[in-house]
């Protein structure tokens, strides 16, 4: 056992398992939405952020992925946590002003405006990518991908048409944590369709 | 406490999102109240490392074997549970998940205790179920015999090649004895792949050289019993009568399409207006002819747009090779301007270096064939040209062909008229899948080029190499949850083969009646309607049986309030989209009680019928959207089976309405909400099923009657058919059928309850008893007595010149 320190109180840890599983034990709130119980944590959505104190330094490290250690001490809620948050969430604000879940988290953190600028008003997508490790790990088909990189990153099916793998089961929908699915799935499941021939461009 | 079995429940915290909405002390003392439970948990987070550790350590201390968590979605937590759990030795079908959060906590606006009391009810209906569950032993699949090739298609040999490559032993079923002469005539299936014949004889070589292969030459294909790891084979002999058996492990069915000619409207001779495989003919014995040859890819006028791009490959090839190995020939291709030429940038580079041209035709204008000319429109200028050959060859016709029509019967494989054997039958996970019934490769399943064929031949080895590698190693196991036979009841009437799409329902001794079935469980999807529609319950969805989901219903029914309904969401449909109102916190109606079933067709009318009977005053089941169905028809066959509940509910005297049938999409949870809400309002408005003697009475009466072996097999007529196309319009005389079906079960109602009354009594009854028992009419019951009395089942006695009725034991 590990015995570390979350907020000022001290807990007991198992060597593998991460800071956020332990705080959630111990009913410490840390907001996530990249996060889902059913597929291995990724790390892509940083809201997680916690601080790390170790004798006089500090660090913020994403709690979902960072494992516990002997005599750590974790700050879930310091002034710099905060900070943090607060900017990925106006980057947030910014990348999907469409989301009223993001606007509600914001307004948690008393964010209410962004100084990026947003270029797609509707846009809902934070990218986290969770819907694409469902897909993978849970249903097991892979129908759905993160297509490009950077600024041209999305979510899609192979050639952005109906995905012949997809077994709309919906898995996607359900742990999406700003409703952008919703409006991806029936591009992604298509109609039943007749199969053309092999090789058919 | 003496339970059989121990079942644990855990319930989460789940942050924010459960803890502070219901509360969670009054349900761990609402649920430990049940006597069924054994044990009650209550962790942060359930499915998080901590909290696994936690239920993995209670499972170990407290010896539970099943397991209820009242957490989150069951679509996507479920698995992560199963293998966590399953080093404590939970095995799947043993874990059940209560949607707490999403359907309780999140959707209603209620107090924690009320929360907490509707929580409670959902757990006992789950940990009734577990409580009813046998679990099947843990099965080794057996593999005996080699892997048998058969079909004679030009896979055969890349799935040979594949197979020995791994070392597995294999017999091919073929139809001549040299590999050379299946290269001679390889043109006959897929002309225009000369380029292709180095590397094919290459493979057929390596096969025909290596020990592990046993060629033979068989006859027609007579049958194929047993099941995945042990097949029977049976062939015509080509010398004699006697018929030749081969053991299998496997069976890996290459099956080549059929080319045929296209008829005389386009021109066809036969000499000089020819198809591509009598030009490779031509070609193999004349040689390259000189002179003008004009391929004219006809596959859209001849119906077929979808094989354009197969043949204009095809002429590509064929065109190349009359060029390289003829300077005299000049080659055209006329297609349709519909269709993009389908060449890569080098072989267009290359086609321009050999003058084959290229020429498109105006597609709304068909092309019209004279004697040395083909004339067509233009499609840029809109001018009729005539481009002139000497000869003119098209595209072949395609189709499956009578023998492998014949051979894929055989095999089991769904068969139909004019269209190719490759179908997608059902959409669900992959580890729901089972392997497809005979592991296909070749352009029988759907027209491709030589490459393609080649391929599946390879990949159907590949994931039957997979299969017998696991067996070999003592590591392949059935899956759990698929359906079984229990040969003891089963009568052999077919019905099961007839609904079941997933192709896993066997007779034991090839294609004939009465004899019983069996399932092969490496095939089955479980998806549970073929047992649902048995008429004698002989078959059964292991680990997910009909008792189950009776006894959840059943004490999910007893503990409803007045204005309560039951509810049965499908996975696919009613309960992904109930999971997602939860989602997106939508609010609804709390007085639904949702259950959860992996296809609506899982449900056995006996269920229907036994929410009535434990005190449901509504029964409201949630599938997929119409045609929308992800195992074969479920929902269809349930929309049967509410069918007559509602008759049966009509003769209780009470309303039909108390049973629902409806459609949600997993996308639309408002859609769900706007069902739910509908219901619940309609089921107030009628107010609760009064529980005196005569309602109980005959509602026994309707859960016998769905279960009586006679009223099964008439619902069974009417359940869809994988190969019906529309569904329930395909009804020749929909309301002659609908009259005698309702006949049929007024009948057997009266029988049921004549029965259960005369069994319950036990002495000799009157027609004047019986029918102030009963409160039906004299006449509706004398001819039912005087059935039962022919059929031996109850004793007319006359005392006194009264006939009594007395029941036979």
């Amino acid at each position: 056992m590990v015995s570390f320190k979350i907020n000022g109180e001290t807990v007991q840890a198992r060597q593998g398992w991460t800071v956020l599983e332990t705080a959630r034990q111990h009913g410490v709130h840390i907001p996530t939405l990249c996060h889902h119980e059913a597929v291995e944590p990724s790390g892509a959505c940083r809201l997680c952020v916690v601080e790390v104190v170790q004798g006089k330094w500090s660090k913020i490290v994403i709690s979902c992925m960072y494992p516990v250690a002997e005599g750590i001490e974790i700050l879930t809620d310091s002034p710099r946590v905060k900070n943090v948050r607060r900017w990925i969430l106006e980057m947030l604000l910014a990348e999907c002003p469409g989301s009223k879940e993001i606007r509600a988290l914001a307004a948690e953190y008393g964010v209410s405006a962004s100084r990026f600028a947003a270029h797609h008003p509707d846009e809902q997508c934070i990218l986290c990518g969770l819907c694409v490790r469902v897909c993978k790990e849970v249903v097991g088909v892979s129908a759905i991908s993160t297509i490009g990189r950077g600024v041209h990153k999305k979510i899609g099916s192979p050639y952005q048409g109906p995905a012949e793998a997809c077994v709309a089961c919906g898995s996607c929908v359900t742990v999406c944590p700003t409703g952008a699915m919703r409006a991806r799935l029936d591009a992604v499941r298509g109609e039943p369709k007749v199969k053309l021939a092999h090789g058919a461009k | 406490m003496a339970n059989e079995n121990k079942i644990g429940v855990f319930l989460c915290e789940c942050g924010r999102r459960v803890a502070p909405l219901v509360d969670l002390k009054a349900l761990k003392d609402l649920v430990e109240a049940d006597p069924a439970v054994d044990f009650v948990g209550c962790e942060s987070f359930s499915c998080l490392a901590p909290g696994l550790e936690a239920i993995r350590k209670a499972v170990s201390e407290k010896g539970l074997d099943r397991l209820v968590v009242a957490g989150c979605e069951a679509r996507l937590m479920l698995k992560k549970f199963e293998e966590q759990l399953a080093p404590v030795g939970l095995e799947q079908g043993q874990i059940d998940i209560v949607n707490l959060r999403g359907h309780v906590a999140a959707v209603h606006d209620l107090s924690p205790e009320e929360m907490a009391a509707k929580a409670a009810k959902l757990i006992s209906a789950s940990v009734a179920g577990l409580r009813a569950l046998a679990p099947s032993p843990k099965e080794p699949v057996a593999f005996q015999g080699p892997v048998m090739i058969l079909g004679g298609g030009i896979a055969t040999y890349a799935a040979a090649q594949e197979l020995i490559r791994r070392n597995i032993e294999c017999i091919l079923a073929v139809q001549s004895d040299e590999y050379q002469d299946e290269l001679r005539m390889l043109h006959e299936h897929y002309p225009g792949e000369r380029h292709y014949y180095g590397r094919m004889e290459d493979v057929m070589q390596e096969v025909d050289a290596s020990p592990l292969v046993r060629r033979i030459t068989v006859g027609e294909l007579k049958s194929l019993t047993g099941r995945t790891g042990n097949f029977t084979v049976t062939f015509t002999s080509l010398e004699d009568r006697l018929p030749r058996v081969y053991h299998a492990g496997a069976v890996i069915a290459c099956l080549d399409g059929q080319m045929l000619n296209q008829g005389t409207n386009f021109g066809h001779d036969g000499k000089t207006v020819i198809c591509h495989t009598e030009a490779e003919e031509m070609i193999w014995t004349t040689g390259v002819p000189n002179g003008k040859i004009v391929f004219w890819i006809n596959d859209h006028e001849a119906g077929h747009p979808e094989f354009a791009y197969l043949a204009a490959r095809t002429a590509w090839s064929i065109g190349r090779y009359m060029r390289e190995h003829s300077p005299l020939t000049r080659v055209t291709v006329m297609y349709n301007h519909q269709m993009a030429i389908p060449l890569s940038a080098g072989e267009r580079k290359l086609g321009r270096e050999l003058g084959i041209t290229w020429v498109p035709y105006d597609g709304a204008l068909r092309p019209t064939v004279q004697a040395g000319y083909l004339t067509y429109c233009d499609p840029i200028d809109h001018t009729e040209y005539e481009m002139p050959w000497d000869k003119l060859i098209l595209s072949p016709r395609r189709s499956v062909g009578v023998e492998v029509t014949k051979m894929a019967q055989v095999l089991g494989l769904d068969t139909k008229e004019g269209q190719f054997l490759e179908h997608h039958r059902t959409k669900v996970r992959p580890e729901m899948q089972g392997r497809e019934e005979a592991f296909m490769a070749g352009s029988a399943r759907y027209p491709c080029d030589l490459h393609e064929a080649l391929r599946q031949g390879r990949r159907a080895a590949q994931k039957t190499a997979e299969i017998v590698e696991r067996a070999n190693q003592g590591q392949l196991f059935a899956p759990r949850m698929v359906c079984v036979v229990d040969p003891a009841k089963c009568i052999g009437c077919g019905l099961c083969k007839e609904i079941c799409d997933c192709g896993g329902i066997e007779p034991v001794e090839g294609p004939r009646a009465n004899s019983p079935r069996h399932v092969d469980p490496m095939v089955c999807t479980g998806g549970g309607t073929c047992a649902a529609a048995c008429p004698e319950h002989a078959l059964t969805l292991q680990n997910n049986s009909t008792s189950q989901r009776e006894a959840r219903v059943a004490a999910l029914a007893q503990r409803l309030g007045p204005q309560e309904v039951a509810a049965f969401g499908c996975a696919w449909g009613g309960l992904a989209a109930a999971d997602n109102a939860g989602v997106k916190n939508l609010k609804y109606d709390p007085r639904l009680y949702l259950l959860r079933v992996g296809c609506i067709g899982q449900l056995d009318p006996s269920v229907m019928a036994r929410a009535f009977l434990e005190g449901a005053p509504g029964l409201l089941l949630i599938g997929c959207p119409p045609e929308d169905c992800h195992h074969s028809y479920g929902l269809d066959h349930t929309w049967s089976r509410v069918n007559l509940i509602k008759k049966l509910l009509g003769l209780c005297g009470l309303d039909r309405r108390r049973i629902a049938l409806a459609h949600a999409d997993l996308n639309h949870p408002e859609q769900y909400i706007q069902a739910c809400h509908s219901f619940i309002e309609l089921i107030a408005k009628l107010g609760p099923i009064e529980r005196d003697a005569q309602t109980l009475e005959r509602l026994q009466g309707l859960y016998d009657t769905v279960n009586n072996a006679r009223v099964r097999w008439v619902l069974g007529a009417t359940l869809r058919r994988p190969w019906e196309e529309v569904y329930p319009g395909d009804q020749r005389h929909a309301l002659a059928f609908d009259k005698d079906f309702m006949d049929v079960v007024s009948e057997e109602f009266i029988r049921v309850r004549l029965a259960q009354l005369l069994r319950g009594q036990g002495r000799p009854m009157v027609l004047g008893e019986l029918s102030q028992a009963l409160k039906e009419d004299e006449d509706k019951l004398v001819g039912r007595l005087g059935e039962m009395v022919s059929e031996g089942q109850v004793a007319r006695i006359h005392k006194d010149r009264v006939a009594h009725y007395l029941m036979r034991s």
